[in-house]
């Protein structure tokens, strides 16, 4: 190999007269690199087991709706309502993010990759929100993804798209808006986590941990405590956030024994409280990224 | 004024009073430094500050005090901008295992600023510089240490620099390992023409390929010369050869001359007023009356070995 090498040196060396295209570029080249990344594209066939497999969860429900909307041909049979999607599918969203999100923000710790990146023509703050950004996109394949093919597919089922897109017009900002938030906050809980740590089961296990548990303390609280104290702790669980800001879009209620329904609060409240976790999570990791020694 | 390329009547490097604290500890102290392009060796030991210096360059620490001017760009508000224009090479591991050194070093440049094209190609070019051929293809994670060198050394070339800083490139690899990445930074620094920085704990490394010496000692600097003055030549010869020189040593004694030994070679003195040539001719004359074989008559150059006392070499230790 030396031999070979010596000679090949000597072919000289070109210099690079090109564009130059900057931060923006850099920050773009990470964005999509993160994407890549969370799908496993361009990776070995183990790394994209996990993401597909999950994102065809999330499809599941939407799937049997139209099939339902297709056999009984009848608007009135809603087996799953858009209001309801994400209930159905919000353990695998949990799931998801807690196996991707130490992907996107950990593995690059280990590795130590980012002396070579913050050598580069981007800051350290858009590498954060490159990856924060990328996961919030790649999220919303999973949560507005499903939400459209069910709308499409009921319309389609009906043999009259364009009739069902008039009456049920109002569903899409809602569905828009829910999946947006909910993409936003589980993006940021989760990457606020993993990016403390290079140790991925550390990070997969306290994501999973944090979700599942504050859920069951909100509910046992709202079950539990006395007037308002009570009522509004439903908002320290990011799954009843889900749950309660995208009823709330919606103009629906949940089911009267279900949680949202017995906290019966102002249901902007979850959407309020689901932005702001987002914006504190999305600077935690951006402060993680700023103050990392590399 | 902000700009967008390099200024080319800047000077590569300027700071002025350049200071860095990290809570009470003075890593950098007021350091004025103008720097010409060329390969230049930043040596010091352990702790003097040479990480910092290196940090504070690439716009990746702010100055405690004082500012720093690379490529005509001020490193404290136009990181970015500076970093389009500068390879860096880390001291540890830094590259991901499960990816191969062409996905890997393409990415990079495209990080650096370039379209994706020119990415590819300035990639497969820039890794047969390196000497890396078939094995690009394959996964990081199985290159030896040699091989991983190599990629780190690519990623900080690939989107043609005018700044490449190397710290310790030749950390782990073996002595033939270290001689080829000697190789490989002096051809980058004199043919590619890129200007470097070296930062290296091993003197013999920095005289080897460097022009340029910056020392610097608990944050301060100490010298910034250029290395001919450095290993300027001295007033003595060495003398080598073939078997006993005891002979040869008690002949030039008698001729007046003051010499000395050291190992199998003598040390003579060529400043006996009569100039060098002159005692070049005594030498000569005096090995063959007696016969002997002369493996060696040359004017002894000074090593940097011999400048720095005490000598801030630890190998194999890092940088803090």
């Amino acid at each position: 190999m030396r031999d070979a090498a010596g000679s090949i040196y000597d072919l000289g060396y070109q210099g690079y007269a090109g564009p130059r295209l900057g931060r923006r570029h850099a920050a773009w080249t990470m964005y999509v690199h993160s994407m890549r990344l969370i799908f496993g594209i361009g990776r070995p066939f183990s790394s994209k087991i996990a993401p597909w497999l999950l994102l065809g969860a999330t499809y599941m429900p939407a799937v049997v709706q139209v099939g339902v909307s297709s056999i009984s041909n009848s608007e009135d049979i809603e087996l799953i309502k858009p209001e309801e999607y994400y209930k159905y599918i919000q353990i695998v969203l949990a799931i998801f993010v807690a196996v991707i999100a130490p992907e996107l923000a950990g593995r690059d710790q280990r590795s130590r990759t980012l002396s070579l990146y913050f050598s580069r023509a981007l800051s350290r703050e858009d590498y954060a929100l490159a990856k924060y950004f990328a996961l919030v996109t790649a999220l919303l394949a999973l949560t507005l993804g499903p939400q459209l093919l069910m709308f499409i597919g009921n319309g389609v089922a009906l043999d009259d798209l364009g009739g069902y897109a008039e009456d049920q017009w109002n569903d899409i900002p809602a569905a828009a808006a829910s999946a947006i938030l909910i993409s936003a906050l589980f993006s940021g809980v989760a990457l606020a986590i993993s990016s403390q740590t290079s140790r991925r089961a550390y990070s997969t296990i306290a994501i999973v941990a944090l979700l599942v548990v504050s859920s069951v303390i909100a509910i046992s609280m709202v079950e539990s405590l006395e007037g308002n104290a009570g009522r509004y702790s439903i908002l320290i669980s990011p799954l009843q956030l889900a749950d309660g800001l995208t009823f709330w879009f919606f103009g629906a209620t949940d089911q009267p024994e279900e949680p949202t329904a017995v906290a019966d609060i102002w249901g902007g409240a979850y959407a309020l409280v689901a932005a702001a976790v987002s914006v504190v999570c999305a600077l935690i990791v951006v402060h993680r990224y700023r103050t990392i020694d590399a | 004024m902000q700009s967008q390329a390099p200024s080319p009547d800047a000077p590569l490097i300027r700071t002025k009073s350049l200071t860095r604290r990290y809570g009470s500890v003075l890593a950098l102290d007021s350091l004025d430094l103008e720097l010409e392009p060329g390969v230049i060796g930043l040596v010091g030991a352990n702790g003097a500050g040479k990480s910092t210096l290196i940090k504070l360059l690439l716009g990746l620490l702010a100055p405690s005090g004082g500012s720093a001017e690379v490529l005509g760009f001020d490193t404290a508000k136009q990181g970015p901008e500076l970093r389009q224009y500068i390879g860096y090479m880390p001291e540890h591991d830094c590259l991901p295992g499960d990816v191969s050194a062409t996905e890997f070093v393409s990415h990079m440049a495209q990080v650096s600023g370039l379209p994706a094209g020119p990415a590819r190609e300035r990639t497969a070019e820039t890794l047969r510089h390196v000497g890396l051929f078939e094995e690009r293809y394959r996964e990081i994670k199985g290159y030896s240490t040699g091989m991983k060198q190599r990629v780190k050394l690519a990623q900080a070339l690939v989107h043609d620099p005018k700044l490449m800083l190397l710290d310790e490139p030749t950390n782990g690899l073996d002595p033939q390992g270290r001689n080829d990445m000697l190789d490989l930074v002096q051809r980058i620094g004199t043919d590619f023409g890129v200007p470097i920085i070296l930062s290296s704990h091993l003197l013999g490394e920095i005289e080897r390929v460097c022009d340029h010496l910056v020392e610097i000692a608990g944050g301060r600097l100490i010298r910034s010369e250029p290395m001919a003055e450095l290993t300027s030549v001295t007033e003595l010869l060495v003398v080598e050869v073939d078997g006993d020189n005891s002979g040869l040593r008690a002949r030039l004694r008698q001729a007046g001359l003051s010499v000395t030994s050291e190992s199998n070679r003598l040390l003579v003195s060529s400043d006996n007023g009569d100039g060098a040539d002159d005692v070049r001719d005594l030498v000569r004359d005096a090995v063959v009356e007696l016969d002997l074989g002369l493996v060696r008559l040359e004017q002894r150059r000074k090593h940097l070995e011999e400048i720095f006392q005490p000598i801030p070499v630890r190998d194999g230790a890092d940088d803090a």
